[in-house]
């Protein structure tokens, strides 16, 4: 279970309006039939990407890009960076009563990204890592975006896939990943690997290593609020924002790093893989072993069936949130107020933490979860749907998607099964 | 037309035939949730008794569903020193040979809480408190 002081709600197959058979077949038949649909009437390429949306209203617009809201968003970002630091080195020392652990497991690893999906790429517009780099590049009287080094293009986000799979590795592995010191280490190690890269190769580095600012910048693909290739800030359809994404190496690992490792995440919380694998007494390695088994899995089946791996990436993408969503969404509600609670405590002791669990209701976070994985899906489809009108000459749009639709179908399949797996 | 037809029926078998797999092992039925203690008598708390030997947890590690309010005895026997952990609720008892720890809490949140051991880091079992 993700760092395993966290606890998830409850809401299991008992919790259903119908029997899970019955939810089952229903999210593949919808799957099935958006495929059928959009063979159907969607012949040709609907989608405009990057040159679609309508402008905000002026006066917003000019608010939102304004430097003073810019430089507010960085002065917050500084003051939150600033404040966990003094929570680890000055805050009490039990990871169950520090508030960083809940930080940077819940705050910044589930909510900052589905936030995200709402608002636009929230890490980037308050990341600290990007101040401190920019501060020092003026101190050095140079532009942030130049490095020592140019970037190898090929590299593309290869470097924020590393980071990631380091990341929940860290999130989902090691037996005291919930404690100060192995939270201290993981910022003090983020901290570096960001600034480092970003001296070595300028601030592009950020977009493309920072694990926290890749996962940001990529939910965000999904929000209504974008950015048009003119530079003005619309409201757009967000299938138009997702077929915007830049394809770049390392975009596919990317999304399979975050899907796999979400899939591991509900593998290992259920009784049986905890049975199987604690009696062994290298649980370490197991866990190890099954988290990198996932994501080579899915990312060799994704490899195979998408035939493209990285201009069919971006169909992935909703699929990875969506189930995150489902995943994570009772453990955002229960651990984000209990995170909260402990940093306005400020390490005074006032006995145990009082939850509000309305919002992660057994029924509703059932019938959420069921949701959230079929609408990534089928936006997933449908985003996979025009990229294939595009790429494939017209009459072998159908057959050209068909095995990619049929490694959707067993990611429901397989995805539903294993969140309601116990 | 008459292959995306063809197409049409192959998913909704494959649908079925995949649908029908998972539902063989009938889903815990809705009265596992309600234990017998508590219908026959209500003052009575909800037993959980675990055995540790070794690395070795019996009954296997599972899942004890759990009414929201309901009283909760864990009673734990244990070869070797170790402390008993209740995530969540945060409530420890020490345990050894000869020297069993009992919690006894009523599970006013909701949630899915872990049961642990504290030096050799065993899952005892799983709390699905609704």
């Amino acid at each position: 279970m993700i760092a395993d002081f966290l606890a998830h709600g409850v809401g299991g197959r008992q919790d259903l309006p119908v029997p899970f058979g019955y939810a089952l077949a229903g999210a593949l038949v919808a799957l099935a039939a958006t495929f059928i649909i959009l063979t159907r009437s969607w012949p040709r390429s609907r989608l405009r990407g990057a040159a679609a949306g309508r402008p905000l209203p002026p006066g917003l617009e000019k608010v939102l890009d304004a430097p003073a809201t810019r430089i507010a968003l960085r002065v917050l970002g500084l003051a939150f960076a600033g404040w966990v630091l003094a929570e680890m080195l000055f805050g009490p020392q039990l990871g169950r009563d520090n508030a960083a652990p809940g930080t940077l497991y819940v705050w910044i690893w589930v909510c900052m990204p589905l936030l995200s999906v709402l608002l636009g790429p929230i890490w980037r517009l308050i990341s600290p890592m990007r101040t401190l780099h920019a501060g020092l590049s003026r101190l050095a009287g140079q532009g942030p975006d130049r490095g020592i080094l140019t970037m190898p293009q090929r590299w593309g986000m290869w470097p924020g896939a590393a980071a990631l799979l380091a990341f929940v590795w860290l999130e989902l592995v090691p037996p005291d990943r919930g404690s100060v010191p192995a939270v201290r280490l993981a910022f003090a190690l983020y901290a570096a690997f960001t600034l480092l890269g970003a001296l070595l190769f300028g601030s592009g580095w950020f977009a493309r290593a920072d694990p926290f600012e890749v996962y940001s910048t990529l939910a965000a693909r999904l929000s209504p609020l974008g950015r048009r290739d003119d530079g003005r800030l619309v409201l757009r359809n967000p299938f138009d924002g997702l077929d915007a994404t830049p394809v770049v190496p390392g975009l596919a690992a990317v999304v399979i790093v975050l899907l796999g490792s979400t899939a591991f995440d509900s593998l290992s919380s259920a009784p049986q893989w905890i049975s199987l694998t604690q009696g062994s007494g290298s649980k370490l390695l197991w866990d190890t072993g099954g988290l990198l088994g996932f994501v080579g899995v899915l990312g060799a089946c994704y490899a195979v069936c998408s035939r493209r791996p990285r201009e069919f990436a971006h169909s992935i993408l909703p699929i990875a949130v969506g189930y995150v969503l489902a995943h994570y969404y009772s453990l955002a509600i229960i651990e984000g107020q209990r995170t909260f609670i402990l940093a306005v405590r400020g390490g005074r002791d006032t006995g145990l933490v009082v939850l509000d669990t309305t919002l992660a209701n057994p029924g509703f976070v059932a019938v959420l979860q069921v949701v959230a994985v079929v609408a990534g899906h089928i936006t997933g489809a449908v985003a996979a749907h025009d990229r294939a009108t595009r790429v494939y000459p017209p009459g072998k749009v159908m057959a050209g998607q068909l095995p990619l639709l049929l490694l959707m179908l067993a990611y429901t399949y397989a995805g539903l099964t294993l969140l309601f797996a116990a | 037309m008459h292959a995306l037809n063809r197409i049409t029926v192959l998913f909704l078998l494959v649908a079925l035939a995949l649908t029908a797999c998972s539902d063989t092992p009938p889903a815990t039925p809705p009265s596992a949730s309600t234990p017998p203690s508590a219908s026959t008598a209500p003052s009575q708390a909800r037993a959980v008794e675990i055995t540790i030997r070794g690395r070795n947890v019996s009954p296997p590690p599972g899942r004890v569903e759990v009414a929201k309010g309901e009283k909760v005895r864990l009673v734990v026997h244990s070869d070797t020193g170790d402390e008993v952990h209740v995530h969540g609720y945060d409530l420890t008892a020490k345990v050894g040979p000869g020297n069993d720890a009992v919690i006894e809490f009523a599970a006013t949140q909701t949630g899915l809480f872990e049961v642990e051991t504290h030096e050799s880091g065993l899952v005892l079992t799983q709390l699905a408190v609704r």
